[in-house]
C-alpha cells in the first residue's frame, strides 16, 4: 500500500511539474498552444521526411505541435475515420494532402471545430464538384497545390524549355521525345501540361532548323495508372530518345527503363531520392530534368491555420478559401543539381529551410499587425531554383 | 444416486472455465470503454458519436457475418461487394434525379444484388464440393473488377451521392445509426436463436455431417445464410454512405479483415459450431473500433496503432482458439 501511495504522490508530482512547465511555454511563445495533425499521402520518402523536419523546426517558437498520419488514396471512408482519429486525439487543425472524401472530413472538422488546410493538393474534385461545402466552409483555410491549378497551368511550357536547354548545351540535341501522364481523373492538370508541351514543340517548329517530334499520347502504355510503366512502352515509341514524364518519372518510369535497358533521357517530375547520381552529366545522365514543389509551400496552410487558432485573419483575407498554384524547383542542369542539394528538400536540415520559424511566425496575423494575405500568398511563388541561390 | 444437478455459482470454478471466451470477451469491451472515457477528456461526447459513426457500418455487416461464421466459413469479398454496392447505389440514385425515389431504387437493386451474390456464394460452394472461402474468392476478384471498371466509367477517383441521405443535426444521425444497429440485431438475434436458420448453421459448424444425417437440408440454411448476410452487407453499405456520401476505387477495401477481427475479439470460434454467438459481432465491433480510439486518445503513434491492434488481435486469437489441431476455419 505504501508503495502504491509514493508511486501515486510521484505521478501526481510529475503531471504537475509538467503542466508547470507546459504552462511557462505557453506564455513565453506567441499564439495560443495548439496540435496540428498532418496527414501525409505517403508515409514515408524524401518530400515527407523535409516537411516533418521543417515543421518540427518551427515547433517551439509556433507554439505548436505536430502529429501525423497517412491517408488513403483510394477510400474516402478510411479518410474520414483517419480525420476523425485526429480530432479526437486533440488536434486543433489538420493539413490534409488529398481530395477523397473532403465533403465529409470537412463537414466532420465543422462539428468539432477543427480547422484544415490542404498541401501539396489542387483539390480539384472538391472545387469543381462541391466548392460550397468545402471551399465556403468556414473551417476550410485553403490550399497550397503542387505545382498549378488546372485552370492555371504554365508547366507544359517549362518541360519544354528545359528541352531546348538541353538541346542547346548537348552534343547530340534531343529530336524525337514520346510522353506520359497520370490518368485525368487523378491528376486532371497533366493532360493540360501535355497539351501545353505539344504546343509549345509546335510553335518551335515553325521556324526550328532542326524540329522536334513529339508522339502523341497512346492510351494503352503513356497513361500510367499508379503502376511502374509497362515495357511495351518502347516498342510504340521506338524512335524516342527522351521521355517527357509529367507523371512521376522517377517511380513510375525509371524502373522500367532500367529493366530494359534503353538508353533514353528522363524529363519528369518529383524527386524521389538518388536520381543526382545520373542526373545531367553524371552517371548514365538519364535524368536531365526533375520537378518538384518546395516543401516550405506548407506554410501557407500553416500560417493560415494557426490565425484561425487564433482566431484572427488577415484583413486582406478573402471570404472563400483559396487553392494557390506553387512555383517548383526546376532542375535543369548541375548546377541547378547542386544548389537543390542544399535545399531543405534534399538535406532534410531545417538549417536549409527558406525560412525561419521567426520568419514564418512574423507571417502570422496575431504576432505582426502588418502581415498581410497577399505576401503569404506570394511566397508561393518565390520557391524556385534561383530562389534556392 | 439421489444427487440432484445444481447449476454452477457465477464464481465457481465449473462456470468460469466454461465461460471463460466470453468473459474474455466482455472484459475487452469494459476495459476499452473504461479507457475510452478517462482519455476522451473534453473530446468525450464528440468522440461517441465518432466511435458509433465507425462502428455502424462494421457491426451491421459482422451481425450478418455471424450466420456464415457459425457455419465455421467466411466470406473474403465482402469488402469489395460493398464498394460496388455503394457505387452502384450511387449512380442509380443520381440517373433517377438524385431524390429520394433514386436512393430506394438504388438501395433495392444492391439489396438484390446482394441477396444473388449471397446464394451463389453459397450453392456453388456446395455444388462444386468447393470450400466456401474459393467462392468467396472468385467473387473478390469479380467485384474488384467491377468496381475498376465502374469508376473507369465515371472518369474520377471518386463520385458523390446528389441525394442527402445523413441527417443533417448530429444528434439524429446518431439516433438514425443506433436504431440501425439496434433493428438488425434484433431481427438477426430472432433468426438466429429462435428460427430453424441459426439452429441449423450452428449445427452445421458443429458437425455438418451429423446436421445432414439428422434430416436438415444444408445447402438450402448454407445458402439461406449467406443470403441473410447479403442483406447486411447491403444494409451496411447504406449506412456506410450515409457517412461518406461518396465512393471510390478504394471503397470497402479492407472490410473482409476488419469483419473477421470485430468477430474474433467478440469470442466467435473461427471454426463456428454451438457456442457461435449474435453478441459477438456487436461485442467485438464496439471492442475494435474503441480499441482505435483508445490508442489514438492515448497518444500513441498513430502510424503504430495498426500495430499495436495486430499484436493484440494474434495474443487474442491464440489464447481463445478452441480447436486443438489449428486456428484457421475449413
Amino acid at each position: 500500500m505504501k508503495t502504491m501511495k509514493k508511486i501515486t504522490s510521484l505521478v501526481l508530482a510529475g503531471a504537475m511539474t509538467a503542466s508547470l512547465a507546459g504552462g511557462v511555454t505557453a506564455q513565453a511563445a506567441d499564439g495560443k498552444k495548439c496540435t496540428i495533425g498532418v496527414a501525409f499521402y505517403q508515409d514515408s520518402g524524401l518530400a515527407v521526411d523535409a516537411t516533418k523536419a521543417y515543421l518540427e523546426s518551427l515547433s517551439d517558437t509556433l507554439n505548436v505541435s505536430f502529429t501525423y498520419t497517412v491517408l488513403s488514396m483510394t477510400d474516402e471512408a478510411v479518410n474520414l475515420t483517419t480525420v476523425q482519429e485526429l480530432i479526437s486525439s486533440g488536434v486543433d487543425g489538420i493539413i490534409c494532402t488529398m481530395d477523397l472524401g473532403m465533403t465529409s472530413i470537412v463537414s466532420e472538422c465543422e462539428a468539432a471545430g477543427v480547422y484544415i488546410g490542404g498541401y501539396l493538393c489542387d483539390y480539384d474534385t472538391s472545387y469543381t464538384s462541391a466548392y460550397e461545402q468545402v471551399f465556403q466552409s468556414d473551417y476550410f483555410v485553403g490550399t497550397a497545390i503542387d505545382g498549378q491549378a488546372p485552370d492555371d497551368v504554365t508547366g507544359g511550357t517549362t518541360f519544354f524549355e528545359s528541352l531546348i536547354e538541353y538541346n542547346e548545351r548537348a552534343e547530340e540535341p534531343i529530336t524525337h521525345v514520346s510522353m506520359t501522364i497520370f490518368p485525368s481523373w487523378a491528376y486532371p492538370s497533366q493532360q493540360t501540361l501535355a497539351d501545353q508541351f505539344v504546343a509549345a514543340v509546335e510553335e518551335y517548329n515553325e521556324t526550328a532548323e532542326t524540329p522536334i517530334t513529339v508522339d502523341p499520347l497512346d492510351e494503352e502504355t503513356d497513361i500510367l495508372q499508379f503502376t511502374t510503366m509497362d515495357s511495351t512502352y518502347f516498342s510504340k515509341h521506338p524512335d524516342a530518345q527522351a521521355i517527357i514524364s509529367f507523371a512521376a518519372g522517377t517511380s513510375f518510369v525509371y524502373p522500367t527503363m532500367v529493366q530494359s535497358g534503353v538508353d533514353l533521357k528522363l524529363f519528369t517530375t518529383s524527386f524521389e531520392g538518388g536520381e543526382e547520381e545520373n542526373f545531367g552529366s553524371n552517371g548514365t545522365q538519364t535524368f536531365q530534368q526533375n520537378m518538384v514543389t518546395a516543401v516550405e509551400s506548407i506554410t501557407y496552410p500553416l500560417v493560415l491555420l494557426l490565425n484561425a487558432i487564433n482566431g484572427v485573419e488577415f484583413a486582406d483575407q478573402p471570404e472563400d478559401a483559396e487553392r494557390v498554384s506553387c512555383s517548383q524547383f526546376c532542375i535543369n542542369s548541375d548546377e541547378d543539381m547542386e544548389i537543390f542539394q542544399n535545399s531543405i528538400y534534399y538535406t532534410a536540415n531545417a538549417n536549409d529551410a527558406m525560412f525561419t520559424a521567426e520568419e514564418v511566425l512574423n507571417m502570422t496575423a496575431y504576432a505582426n499587425e502588418e502581415a498581410t494575405y497577399a505576401d503569404l500568398k506570394d511566397i508561393l511563388s518565390h520557391m524556385t531554383i534561383e530562389d534556392l541561390q | 444416486m439421489n444427487e440432484t444437478t445444481k447449476a454452477p455459482g457465477i464464481f465457481s470454478r465449473e462456470f468460469l472455465a466454461k465461460h471463460v471466451y466470453d468473459i474474455a470477451a466482455y472484459a475487452g469491451l469494459i476495459v476499452t470503454f473504461i479507457l475510452f472515457l478517462v482519455f476522451s477528456g473534453s473530446r468525450l461526447s464528440y468522440n461517441l458519436g465518432t466511435v458509433l459513426q465507425s462502428a455502424a457500418t462494421y457491426s451491421i455487416i459482422a451481425l450478418g457475418a455471424v450466420f456464415v461464421y457459425s457455419m465455421g466459413y467466411m466470406d473474403v469479398s465482402v469488402g469489395q461487394q460493398v464498394g460496388v454496392y455503394a457505387i452502384l447505389l450511387i449512380m442509380i440514385t443520381n440517373k433517377l434525379g438524385g431524390g429520394t425515389f433514386g436512393v430506394v431504387v438504388g438501395f433495392l437493386a444492391i439489396l438484390a444484388l446482394a441477396l444473388v451474390c449471397g446464394a451463389f456464394n453459397g450453392a456453388v460452394a456446395v455444388w462444386l464440393k468447393l470450400p466456401s472461402i474459393v467462392t468467396s474468392l472468385f467473387l473478390m476478384f469479380f467485384f474488384t473488377g467491377a468496381q475498376l471498371l465502374l469508376m473507369e466509367s465515371t472518369g474520377t477517383n471518386s463520385i458523390s451521392m446528389q441525394a442527402t441521405i445523413k441527417p443533417a443535426n448530429r444528434s439524429t444521425y446518431n439516433l438514425v445509426l443506433v436504431i440501425c444497429i439496434a433493428a438488425v440485431a434484433i431481427l438477426v438475434t430472432y433468426f438466429f436463436k429462435y428460427t430453424k436458420l441459426g439452429k441449423y448453421t450452428r449445427g452445421i459448424g458443429a458437425n455438418e455431417l451429423a446436421t445432414a444425417q439428422s434430416g436438415v437440408a444444408t445447402t438450402r440454411y448454407k445458402v439461406l445464410a449467406y443470403m441473410a448476410f447479403g442483406v447486411c452487407v447491403a444494409i451496411g453499405t447504406f449506412v456506410m454512405l450515409m457517412r461518406t456520401g461518396s465512393a471510390g476505387k478504394g471503397t470497402g477495401s479492407g472490410y473482409a479483415m476488419d469483419i473477421m477481427i470485430c468477430l474474433i475479439l467478440g469470442g466467435m470460434p473461427l471454426s463456428g459450431g454451438m457456442k457461435s454467438k449474435v453478441s459477438s459481432a456487436l461485442i467485438g465491433t464496439f471492442t475494435y473500433v474503441l480499441l482505435t480510439n483508445d490508442l489514438t486518445t492515448m497518444g500513441v503513434d498513430l502510424n503504430m496503432i495498426n500495430f499495436v491492434k495486430a499484436v493484440i488481435f494474434l495474443a487474442i486469437v491464440l489464447v481463445t482458439c478452441r480447436k486443438k489441431d489449428g486456428v484457421l476455419p475449413r
